[in-house]
């Protein structure tokens, strides 16, 4: 109890303070074995960060302003002002649950795995704000089953705050099945509701809930930390940056950058060439973001802004090169074959319409796609589009058609029966793959 | 009640009004197709059967009859009308 009250006269932290301040390095798969950047625990984060303000009552309207004038948005691609989430959620009254989602089903993905493991207390400051804003008394740690590391981390914070005798509002760990769309927000509000871990079709997606229901506020895990950062600092020392999971042939750097990197430079700092050359194109975002060639891709910053300008988003922070040496056109039929079989199989154009495209995708990228089986593709594409109940099968179309765009000379290559002379080999993870 | 008479009931007593558009869920659709048939200015079918439908409000009082039926005739409640 001395070291808390010595800590609390601390002053607030006045320069700022950025999310990791250095990079972490973890397998390609799975989180255990996460370096570079130290766990914080209690004490630590205090000291770095400073002691979190309340946001309940009259302080709730100030948090919303910080959250406004650092223009926090959402991690899900499109990018969905948080302000604006949580007064919508607000408009239903006080008592929502709130959720801190950090499924992160992108299996390339690790940054929110980073947070939850090393900085889980500004995770949790950031929740029990947003709790406070809501007038919750149910705050809930979505992980997906598997995520030991992450569960293991935050269960010693929450027992650590409890010990240290902070008021924080009951919160719960729930941990959701290992699957793409598990962290999927109307599914996560349907688990909580007692239904299955399965995306839903909503009418208003200002209320994703049920009728009846109580209202529920979802947020990605990194969204929460940066708000963590707002109620420890303040919107002034508040830096707009991004985390990004760089994926390489035998491990995955999370680093954060700001809006004046450019992805060449990110690239440069985090991607370990399996040839000595630079890559040919990224995925950025995830698996259901976008493929950029690198010649753009080198000079774009990692602003919002400016990738929007380009039809580019940070979306979940994967950034995933692809050696000179690889095909692009193999590497995205195996990833549309894997996003065909992650659908939820609640949706026609999902469950058929996918996988017809993934084996178009297939027969592309074995140079044996017929002038019938082009038309075909083309056709698909455009009727799943916009047809899901969730945005999964949008995803992985996206994916595919800026492969057909960025790859466009694999494209006539392969549809002449040749295939790329590029040896064959899994460049970004799959679950189940070796 | 056969499906006709559902059909028949759902007729409209007033024409087509405002925003109203028929809106699908597609987590519920399981693809049955009796929609396009009684909703064809409304409804096209894709290449495995499941209806798309138009996303622009209904038009005419005509437009909303087609709505009215195909609501009442899914037999999975995907459909209904909005606005």
């Amino acid at each position: 109890m001395s070291v808390h009250l010595r800590l609390v006269e601390t002053p607030a932290v006045a320069t700022a303070t950025g999310l990791l301040d250095g990079a972490a390095v973890l397998s390609r798969r799975g989180t255990e074995s996460l370096s570079g950047v130290a766990p914080q625990d209690l004490d630590a984060h205090r000291a770095v960060f400073g002691v979190r303000r309340s946001a309940a009552g009259d302080a709730a309207e100030a948090l919303l302003a910080a959250i406004d004038e650092v223009h926090l948005t959402g991690r899900g691609g499109g990018h969905f002002p948080t302000a604006v989430k949580w007064r919508s959620v607000l408009a239903h009254g006080l008592g929502a649950t709130v959720v801190v989602n950090g499924a992160e089903g992108e299996p390339g993905s690790a940054k929110d795995a980073v947070l939850l493991q090393t900085r889980p207390h500004l995770v949790l400051d950031g929740l029990v704000a947003a709790m406070e804003a809501m007038g919750s008394t149910d705050g809930v740690v979505w992980l997906h089953d598997g995520a030991w590391a992450s569960a293991r981390s935050i269960s010693r914070a929450l027992a650590e705050r409890a010990t240290a005798g902070l008021a924080d509002p009951p919160i719960r760990v729930v941990l959701a099945p290992d699957r793409y769309l598990s962290g999927e927000a109307t599914g996560i509000i349907r688990t909580l509701e007692g239904g299955p871990t399965l995306p839903r079709f909503v009418e208003d997606p200002a209320r994703p809930w049920s009728e009846g229901a109580r209202s529920v506020l979802v947020n990605n895990a990194e969204t929460m930390a940066r708000v963590g950062l707002l109620v420890t600092g303040s919107a002034a020392t508040y830096r707009p940056t991004s985390l990004l999971t760089v994926v390489s042939a035998g491990h995955r750097v999370v680093l954060e950058v700001g809006p004046a990197t450019t992805l060449g430079e990110v690239v440069d700092r985090a991607w370990s060439s399996p040839d000595g050359r630079p890559p040919q194109a990224l995925l950025l975002g995830g698996y259901g973001g976008s493929w950029v060639s690198w010649d753009v891709a080198r000079e774009l910053h990692v602003d919002a802004d400016e990738l929007r300008r380009h039809g580019l988003s940070v979306g979940a922070g994967l950034v995933g090169p692809l050696p000179a040496t690889a095909c692009g056109l193999e590497e995205s039929a195996r990833l549309v074959r894997y996003l065909a079989g992650q659908s939820a199989r609640q949706c026609g154009p999902c469950v058929f319409g996918l996988v017809a495209v993934a084996d178009l995708a297939s027969d592309l990228s074995a140079g044996r796609l017929t002038p019938s089986g082009r038309r075909r593709l083309g056709r698909f594409m455009g009727e799943i589009s916009g047809r899901g109940a969730c945005r999964h099968p949008d995803g992985a179309l996206r994916m595919l058609a800026s492969a057909l765009t960025v790859f466009g000379d694999d494209v006539h290559r392969h549809r002449r029966g040749r295939t790329c002379d590029a040896p064959t080999f899994a460049v970004l993870p799959v679950p189940g793959e070796s | 009640m056969s499906r006709h008479a559902a059909v028949r009931e759902a007729r409209p007593a007033r024409p087509s009004t405002g925003d109203a558009a028929l809106r699908i869920d597609p987590s519920v659709c399981d693809g049955v197709g009796i929609c396009a048939h009684l909703a064809a200015d409304l409804i096209t079918v894709d290449s495995w059967g499941y209806p798309i439908v138009r996303a622009e409000p209904l038009r005419s009082g005509s437009e909303r009859r087609q709505a009215e039926a195909a609501v009442a005739a899914c037999p999975r409640k995907a459909l209904r009308i909005t606005g």
